[in-house]
Parts: C-alpha cells; sequence; structure tokens
C-alpha cells in the first residue's frame, strides 16, 4: 500500500514539474510584452478616476492613447495627401486636426452632479442633436451609430412602446417629441450587470465606459431600459477631415471593433466647464444642462419651477435626465389645432 | 486487470488512449466528420467575427451576423441556454445510482457525467463566439471579477460545474477499470456537492435574464423554475439516446429495461411541470398585465406578430409537449424500448423548440424604445452554432468510450457484480 502511495506521489511531482515548465515556456514563447500589458494588476482606484492629477493612471493611458491616434492620423492623412495633393483643402484640414489631437484624462470635480432637462413643449424633433452628438463624439459614420434618438408621440400617451422613430416629417401639431439617450440614471442597471467592470458611474453623475476593457458581451444592453448604448458590430471608421480632435479617454476618442459605447454627456466638454454639445446646437433651446448641487444651476431652476417627469419611473432606475413641459413651443402652433385642443 | 497500473496518470493515459487509439473504421469516419464541421465553424468564426481583431483586418466583424443593437442576443445564447440545461440534468442518472442506490443507474451514471462535460463545453464555446472580445474575456474574467453581475456567477459556476464532473468521470473510470467499486469517501460528498451545482447552473443562467427591467417578459418568477424543469425532461431523453446508441454500438453492453422505464418516468413528470408553467405564464400575460411593452412582447411571443417562426416554435413546444405525456403514460408506448426512445425524441424536439428562440428572442422584439427588428439567423451564424455543437458531440464521442469501457470492466466481465 505504501508503495501505491509513493507511486502517486511520485506522479504527482512529475506532473507539477511537466506543467510548471510548461507554463515557463509557454510565458516566455508568448511576446512578454504583450502579456505583462494583459496581466497589469487592476486595483479599483483606477476606476473611480478620481485621480485628475499627472501621472494617474487614467491620464497615463489618455497619453499612450494620444501618441496613437496621433500616428494613425498622420498616416490617414498622408494618404489623403498624396492621392489629393499636398495643397487641397481636405488635406489642410486633416493636418490640422491631426496636430490639434489632444486626449485628456480629466477627473470629475468635487461635489458636481450634473443632469439635464429637456423642455417637450420647445423640442421640435429637427433631430440636429442627433448630428451633432455624431460630429462631435466621432461616431463611426459607417455603422450608423447615434446615441439619440428622437421619439415622435402621440400627445395624449406618453407610452414609450407606440412611439414611432422613423418620422420623416415634424413638427406635427399633435405629436411630442422626445429625445432619448443615456439617463445617467442614479442606480443604472448597465453598470451591475457588467462582469468585467468596464462601466460605472463616476462621481459627478456621468455613466462612462472604458473602451479597452468592454469584451463585447452585451448584457449591458439588454440590460438598460432606455436601449441607452450602442455596440460597434465592425470597426467604426471616421474621416479624419471630421475628426474632433478634443477628446476624453473615457468619452470620445474613436471606439475599436466590438465594444460598446454610449453617451457621456461630453464627458471632455463638461468636466471642463462647458456644456454638450446637444445643448449647445438646439435650435430652440429646449435643452437645459447643470449642476443638481448648485442652487443658481438653469436646471434647479427648472425643477423647481415647472416640475420634471421621467421616462419609466417604473425601471427604478432614477434617471437624471428630466422632461418638463414648459411655458410654450417656440414655433406656433397652426391655428387650427390650437383649436382642436 | 488491476496490474495494469492504478496512478491517475495511467487512468488520463488509459482514457486518451482508449479515445483516439482503438476503434473501427466507422469510429474514426465520424470523428473525422466532426472534426471536420468543427474546423469549418472555427473557420466561420474566426473569418467573419475575428477578422479585425485577430488578422487585424478592416472587413468582417459582428455586422456579418443578423444580430444588431435591438436584437443584441442571438441564436448563440439560445443554445446555450439549451445546453446549461442538458448539461444540469447529466446528474439526474448520479442521483438514481448514488442517493437512492440503483444498481442499474450505476452501470450507466458515468454517461450523465460524460454528457455534463460534453455539453458545459458547448455552452462555453458558444459564450467565446458571442463575446466580442474572447481574449479579454479570459484575462479580465477571473482577474476583476464584478459579482454583482450574473454573467460572473454563471462563469464561475459553469467552469466549477465542469471541473466537478471531468473530475467525477475520471475517479469512476480510475476505479471500474481495475474493477473496484467507486469508494464511499469520494461519491458521498462529490453527490452531495454536484446534485445542488446542476440546479444551480441553470438557476444562474435563468437569473440572467430574469431580473432585467428592461425586458418585461423575462421579469418572472417562473423563468427559472420553467428552466430546470424543461432541462429535467431534455437533459434525461437525449441520455436515453445516448444509451440506446451505446448498446447498439458498443458491443456486450447491456442495459436493462428498468433504466429506461424510471428515466421516462423524470422526463414525462418534468414536462408535465413544464408544461404547467407555461400555462400558468399564459395566464399572466393574456389576463391580468397591463404593461404594454410585456403584451406587445407577450404577442410577438404566441401569436407570431412581427416574427412568425417564434409562434410556430412556441406552438410546437406546447403540442409535441402534450403529445410526449400523453404517449409517456400510454402502456404500450412505456413498454417497449423503441417507444420510450420515440417520446424522447418528441421531448427533446419540444424543449429545444422552447429552450431556444422563445426564450431569448421575444425580450427584444420590441425592443425597450418600441423598435421592431425582426431577427433571422444568417447562415453564418447557423454554421458557426453547427460547428460549435459538432465539437461538443466529438467530445461526447470521445469521453463515452472510455467510461464505458471502463463500466464494462466492472460489470460485464471479470469477477462480476461486487457492488
Amino acid at each position: 500500500m505504501t508503495g501505491q502511495v509513493d507511486k502517486s506521489r511520485r506522479d504527482f511531482l512529475k506532473a507539477a514539474a511537466v506543467a510548471a515548465s510548461t507554463s515557463a515556456v509557454s510565458f516566455v514563447a508568448v511576446s512578454r510584452d504583450e502579456l505583462k500589458k494583459m496581466l497589469v494588476p487592476v486595483n479599483l482606484s483606477d476606476f473611480i478616476a478620481e485621480a485628475a492629477e499627472a501621472g494617474s493612471p487614467l491620464e497615463r493611458r489618455a497619453r499612450e492613447r494620444e501618441a496613437r491616434l496621433k500616428e494613425w492620423c498622420r498616416a490617414e492623412a498622408d494618404k489623403i495627401c498624396s492621392s489629393m495633393g499636398e495643397d487641397s483643402d481636405a488635406c489642410r484640414e486633416a493636418r490640422k486636426r491631426c496636430a490639434m489631437i489632444k486626449v485628456k484624462g480629466t477627473g470629475p470635480r468635487e461635489g458636481v452632479r450634473f443632469a439635464m432637462a429637456l423642455d417637450v413643449n420647445k423640442c421640435i424633433g429637427c433631430r440636429r442633436c442627433a448630428y451633432a452628438c455624431v460630429m462631435e463624439n466621432n461616431q463611426g459614420r459607417n455603422l450608423g451609430i447615434e446615441w439619440i434618438k428622437v421619439l415622435e408621440m402621440p400627445r395624449e400617451e406618453m407610452e414609450v412602446i407606440y412611439a414611432n422613430m422613423d418620422y420623416t416629417e415634424a413638427p406635427k401639431p399633435n405629436m411630442v417629441y422626445v429625445p432619448v439617450a443615456c439617463m445617467h440614471c442614479e442606480d443604472p442597471p448597465c453598470t451591475m450587470v457588467c462582469p468585467v467592470r468596464a462601466t460605472w458611474k463616476e462621481p459627478d453623475g456621468i455613466v462612462v465606459v472604458d473602451y479597452d476593457r468592454c469584451i463585447g458581451c452585451r448584457y449591458c444592453m439588454t440590460a438598460c431600459p432606455y436601449g441607452a448604448r450602442r455596440f460597434n458590430w465592425a470597426k467604426p471608421y471616421v474621416p479624419v477631415t471630421e475628426l474632433n480632435p478634443n477628446m476624453h479617454i473615457l468619452g470620445n476618442v474613436p471606439r475599436q471593433v466590438h465594444v460598446v459605447e454610449k453617451c457621456t454627456w461630453c464627458i471632455q466638454r463638461t468636466r471642463d466647464g462647458g456644456v454638450p454639445a446637444c445643448v449647445e446646437v438646439c435650435p430652440v433651446g429646449a435643452r437645459v444642462f447643470g449642476d443638481l448641487n448648485d442652487p443658481d444651476s438653469p436646471i434647479r431652476r427648472v425643477i423647481e419651477e415647472y416640475g420634471a417627469f421621467v421616462l419609466k419611473p417604473e425601471a427604478g432606475t432614477r434617471p437624471r435626465f428630466f422632461y418638463f413641459f414648459g411655458p410654450k413651443r417656440t414655433p406656433p402652433r397652426e391655428p387650427g389645432a390650437e383649436a382642436k385642443e | 486487470m488491476s496490474s495494469q497500473g492504478s496512478s491517475f496518470i495511467d487512468t488520463i493515459k488509459f482514457v486518451i488512449k482508449e479515445a483516439l487509439l482503438t476503434g473501427g473504421p466507422r469510429y474514426y469516419l465520424a470523428a473525422l466528420g466532426l472534426l471536420i464541421i468543427a474546423l469549418y465553424g472555427m473557420y466561420l468564426w474566426i473569418f467573419v467575427q475575428h477578422a479585425p481583431i485577430f488578422l487585424g483586418a478592416e472587413e468582417g466583424g459582428l455586422i456579418l451576423t443578423a444580430l444588431n443593437d435591438s436584437v443584441p442576443w442571438g441564436i448563440y445564447i439560445s443554445f446555450f441556454v439549451f445546453w446549461v440545461g442538458v448539461a444540469a440534468a447529466g446528474i439526474v442518472f448520479g442521483i438514481a445510482a448514488y442517493v437512492f442506490g440503483d444498481k442499474e443507474f450505476k452501470k450507466v451514471a458515468v454517461l450523465g457525467e460524460v454528457q455534463a462535460v460534453a455539453a458545459i463545453v458547448t455552452v462555453l464555446l458558444l459564450i467565446v463566439v458571442d463575446i466580442g472580445r474572447p481574449l479579454r474575456a479570459l484575462v479580465l474574467m477571473p482577474q476583476l471579477p464584478n459579482l454583482r453581475s450574473m454573467l460572473d456567477w454563471d462563469f464561475i459556476v459553469l467552469t466549477g460545474y465542469l471541473a466537478l464532473n471531468l473530475i467525477g468521470m475520471l475517479v469512476t473510470v480510475h476505479y471500474y477499470r481495475q474493477d473496484k467499486p467507486i469508494p464511499r469517501k469520494f461519491i458521498v460528498p462529490f453527490i452531495t456537492i454536484a446534485a445542488p451545482f446542476a440546479i444551480g447552473i441553470h438557476t444562474v443562467t435563468a437569473f440572467i435574464s430574469q431580473a432585467l427591467t428592461a425586458r418585461p417578459i423575462w421579469n418572472s418568477p417562473l423563468l427559472a423554475p420553467r428552466y430546470v424543469a424543461t432541462a429535467f425532461a431534455s437533459g434525461p431523453a437525449i441520455l436515453l439516446l445516448a444509451l440506446y446508441l451505446a448498446e447498439r454500438y458498443i458491443k456486450g453492453f447491456k442495459v436493462d429495461f428498468s433504466v429506461y422505464r424510471k428515466t421516462l418516468y423524470v422526463i414525462v413528470g418534468s414536462l408535465v411541470v413544464g408544461l404547467y408553467f407555461t400555462l400558468s405564464e399564459v395566464h399572466e400575460i393574456f389576463w391580468y398585465t397591463t404593461e404594454p411593452a410585456k403584451k406587445a412582447q407577450a404577442q410577438t411571443l404566441f401569436l407570431g406578430y412581427h416574427l412568425p417562426y417564434l409562434a410556430k416554435l412556441m406552438w410546437l413546444w406546447i403540442g409535441l409537449g402534450i403529445a410526449a405525456v400523453i404517449l409517456g403514460i400510454v402502456p404500450r408506448v412505456h413498454n417497449t424500448k423503441r417507444g420510450i426512445i420515440f417520446v424522447s425524441i418528441l421531448t427533446i424536439i419540444a424543449v429545444v423548440a422552447e429552450k431556444t428562440m422563445t426564450i431569448i428572442i421575444p425580450g427584444f422584439i420590441p425592443s425597450t424604445l418600441g423598435e421592431v427588428k425582426p431577427y433571422y439567423p444568417t447562415a453564418i451564424e447557423i454554421g458557426i452554432t453547427i460547428g460549435v455543437h459538432a465539437i461538443g458531440v466529438l467530445v461526447y464521442l470521445l469521453l463515452a468510450r472510455p467510461a464505458l469501457k471502463a463500466v464494462m470492466t466492472h460489470y460485464f466481465s471479470g469477477s462480476g457484480a461486487k457492488h
């Protein structure tokens, strides 16, 4: 019996030696730099990203990404210039944008809680916000990705399931237009279900996606009650002449293939004190953006003055994107329609 | 026989040798055919789905499938759900053999473990072909698990169950091929862990979708029990089919009729429970629900709005399920082996109809914003799915023969039944 035990122990030791040497060999055989990059230990503080100071992991990654992007951009620009000539507008535009590329890793400011509101009475359904969003956030032009979807709903019943997003004519008198994008919920179900913590809620209320961690399982898309997330089903293509050079590592850097992306309230603008592109571009001023914690911010005034509501409150996610019925529609309604109501 | 060497390494060597080096031309032909299908599926997958990642190509990507932002999960996840159930039911023979001490089931319990291994391999491969960044998933999932995510729990229990069943199978082979009974010290803790695990993998898989507020038709507390109930119909049915084939193609391997009969009890009972759960859901949806999204999704599922094949599958499940139950309780059918196999085949078709597309797709049509994008799987997706299944069947084939050979050493020849 003891001979048996010794034999199995010897076998076990042999197996251990073989396994150790195999793993050692494979460790060296696989490119070691690649392996080191993949196996870098991750700690949570990297993701909370309150580290705005230079030298934070996010900053470091932003700088690396900037160098890579510049390289890619120059190569693309060279292609354009060699085909269209050095003096052409496209070439000059491309070179200018390449030189301007800046990838930031700005962290959230303390005590800020962003929120947005939209005046349903004002919105005319022109979809300019959606176009501005595409341009500002470098969305893949070949995939038709739009973070903002505008729903046309009957005035009587604002139920999402009866909405129409393929309308061709707007505004119509009996309809309201409800742009829907990421609601940046207080309790986002999408961040909870992510198996690898590639998406999380920042302290200033912006829900972000880390494109370098996303594994493309699309669970967050399944969990989102507002259909706010988009997946890059193929390699997204952004023409260099239309590239927005003002980028944030968690926001609008050109995306990779097979990762999920979403609205970040233009993190590259708002973290520096600006407003999102959709707010800036809205021709009727239907959108309001601000800091919920600041008593003087326009968002607080709107909520207190008019009262606001959210879409799908029954989902229990407490969205920080509010809708309200403001004083008046900017373009006057047709007189007939007014009388009917 | 016991002079053959008795360490675990020898057992592993035995399994590999038996799997690869023995067998007639028919066996090699079958294995080769499966391998070719599997390789073709893999080729499709690398070429189509991951060309941009693996080969640095500009074209390719999941865009070549019919999946879109409205229906992000399709045929891969559908069959994932089905095979998790089959894996979970692999333990049924084990429970009958080691908990209730049925001697006839002891002869075939190892086949349940082999089936669980093959099914879990299929399941894991289906996830790998579905996700966009498989390499990242392999590195990131264990490194930083987010235990609030059901997908991580699923990953943990699936790999755990795979390891458990591999160990169970190897230990069984180890002892049986030396003509020794399995020691109680091993089998009691093993079955104590494995049985709840089997229910657990399917429950966790159901929990992935069950609590998503965004998809009202999945918001049913019956979803997980329904998964488990129909799993315990389809898993044993596939086991019976495998037993029947083993009896036919392995010389000297005989299974007692009581095994077939008792397994049929499990199948019919589970089918009744599954059908009852379906009835309960129908009642809730069509008599009571006030949620427009849930109603719209239920109409897609049961009445075939937007997507006719979904309703056909659903009614196939109800019709074939009832037929299998009625046939299963008719004495003339359940007193013959052929009758029982026929009921098993009906059950498998019914549960495939119920567990695959009709679980996953209605959650997405209409989508959360009322968008309707009908989903029909493309040829490429179907090809990749078939390739993955070929790998699963290949694993089944490779592992089942050594396992059954070991069982035959213990029970059918040599020193006879000691146990």
